[in-house]
């Protein structure tokens, strides 16, 4: 019992700066439609040219400088590409740990709703391996059978980008209803902290004849953590869908320059390869960093002072804010690329 | 909060676009620089992309079958200070509409954008000029040529050029690494800047 305080102090922040980390550099946006050689759809959003990130950025330029060579290499070999999967893998990891990528997406949508693991790893999957194939139709569908010209290409990729941006806003619209209900359900549900201070009865509520290993029962008045069969709205295979939707349907513009290269270069089953392999280490990072999103709620949640109500309106409260998040960055994201089309500063 | 970002607007993450700069300082009569001409060579992924759909297949395309994406490429540079930054005596140097602009692929199939930028009112070199060609929102990594990078056109005599390398990303970034890894990742970032090459033209 005495190690919980020291726990949940590390815990608690540790959910919390995860968060801000996750979603502080997606505020900022990518740049407009407008920029004079965009690729695909925008670009996410700002890096810091420091530190880790700087490190980051440098290896996915290394990695991804090396691509046109692989892919002549491929080209010249034939046979499996396995040179350049290796380094689309490494491409895509080192990418999706940079700034965009519907990343921001996944990790608030995991701290908003989801606490299984297994579970938010096929989002992740799902949400990369989307991305792939996005591109690959966007590419094989207007250059191989419209033969359209580079800026058609951008304007399709911006289509897929505006519907995105449009599904990230209605996930996030939609798990701030759900959370915003659960958060006023569990202040007019849970007990006030006062009645039970006043009666004396705090100890009863910590459940003293559950063992650390022991099952809920209707007998066993505790919790360890709000969970989501009971907040009002459990987990739906509708917002993960959506979630994997939203994260991954834009098509990442290495992978459209990649395949079209690819293209011009007479391989395109190649650029192929090459984008599956990015999805792949895109999917990589994004799966570790739900994890840890899932990690950090899960213990901030079940170490935090268990079953007082302040835990579950600190819970609820926080997955309330990660809601927020998604909702933010969905309007944010909608508006900036709607501004980028009309050309408007 | 959430939406300071819109305003902080143009800024991106990683660079998918590589261009090899070349610069050429004009001098008018009265031995002031009065334009800066750019020529920018992609890198063949972005080159392949560009030219995507355009022409026959396995011919090189001219000038005018590229006219139309050269008029487009210099328009929406506008927004993006066409990439140039220059300064004479610490003032920023406002430029004009860009002339001349012409896209070319090259025999090795790497797309060249060459412009005109014209300064708004030429300037004396004699005190500090200096110029840097980047993407802030380093979309674009730019990088000069490694062999004459930059070349001056009817200088007066004993004007000099001077190209200061990229500051690479040095210890001190990685020092820094604590207190900006989160700071660090706010709006604003000066990466493009940062790397870009500082060219300075002295004349006396
Ligand atoms: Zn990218
Ligand atoms: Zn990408």
């Amino acid at each position: 019992m005495s190690v919980r305080p020291t726990i949940a102090g590390f815990a608690l922040p540790l959910a919390l700066l995860l968060s801000l980390v996750v979603l502080w550099p997606s505020q900022s946006l990518g740049q407009g439609v407008h920029h004079p050689f965009a690729v695909g759809a925008n670009e996410g959003a700002v890096a810091s040219a420091q530190g880790v990130m700087g490190w980051i950025l440098a290896k996915e330029s290394g990695f991804y400088r090396l691509l046109s060579g692989a892919i002549r290499t491929a080209k010249l070999n034939g046979g499996a590409p396995w040179g350049l999967i290796a380094l689309s893998l490494g491409y895509g990891i080192f990418h999706a740990a940079g700034p965009g990528h519907g990343k921001a997406v996944i990790a608030s949508y995991m701290l908003a709703n989801e606490r299984a693991l297994r579970r938010g790893l096929v989002i992740a999957f799902g949400a990369a391996l989307l991305q792939g194939f996005t591109a690959v139709a966007i590419v094989g569908i207007s250059a191989i059978v419209f033969q359209a010209a580079a800026a058609r290409m951008t304007a399709a990729a911006n289509v897929v980008e505006i519907v995105s941006y449009a599904g990230i806003t209605v996930l996030g619209a939609v798990l701030v209803t759900v959370k915003g209900a659960a958060l006023l359900a569990a202040r007019r549900v849970a007990p006030s902290a006062v009645d039970y201070a006043g009666a004396g009865v705090a100890g009863n509520f910590r459940a003293d004849d559950c063992t650390e290993d022991h099952l809920h029962g209707p007998g066993c008045s505790h919790f360890h953590a709000p969970d989501p069969l009971t907040l009002g709205a459990g987990f739906s295979w509708k917002s993960a869908a959506l979630t994997m939707l939203a994260a991954g349907a834009r098509p990442c513009s290495g992978a459209i320059l990649v395949l079209v290269f690819a293209l011009a270069q007479g391989i395109f089953s190649a650029g192929i390869f090459a984008v599956l392999a990015m999805s792949l280490g895109t999917a990589i990072t994004t799966a570790a960093l739900a994890s840890t999103a899932v990690f950090a709620k899960n213990t901030a949640v079940k170490y935090a002072t268990p079953g007082s109500r302040r835990s579950l309106m600190a819970g609820r409260l926080f997955e309330f804010a990660a809601a927020s998040a998604v909702l933010g960055l969905g309007i944010t994201l909608l508006l900036a690329v709607l501004a980028g089309g009309t050309g408007a500063s | 909060m959430l939406f300071v970002g819109i305003s902080a607007g143009a800024a991106a993450a990683h660079p998918h676009v590589w261009v090899t700069a070349r610069a050429q300082v004009v001098f008018n009569t009265q031995g002031q620089i009065e334009a800066i001409r750019n020529a920018w060579v992609f890198d063949e992924m972005y080159s392949a992309f560009a030219t995507q759909g355009i022409g026959k297949d396995g011919q090189l395309l001219s000038k005018d079958e590229l006219a139309p994406l050269a008029k487009t490429n210099v328009e929406s540079l506008e927004e993006f200070d066409y990439f140039t930054y220059a300064k004479a005596a610490s003032q920023k140097i406002e430029f004009g509409a860009p002339a001349d602009y012409s896209l070319e692929q090259r025999q090795d199939k790497l797309v060249v954008l060459r412009f005109t930028l014209p300064l708004k009112t030429p300037t004396s070199a004699t005190r500090a000029f200096s110029f840097q060609v980047y993407d802030p929102t380093y979309f674009v990594a730019f990088e000069m040529e490694k062999d004459n990078p930059v070349s001056l056109a009817g200088a007066p005599k004993g004007c000099s050029i001077n190209v200061l390398g990229s500051n690479p990303l040095a210890a001190s970034d990685t020092k820094k690494l604590s207190e900006s890894f989160f700071s660090g990742l706010s709006p604003g970032t000066d990466f493009g800047v940062k790397l870009a090459s500082r060219i300075i033209v002295a004349c006396p």
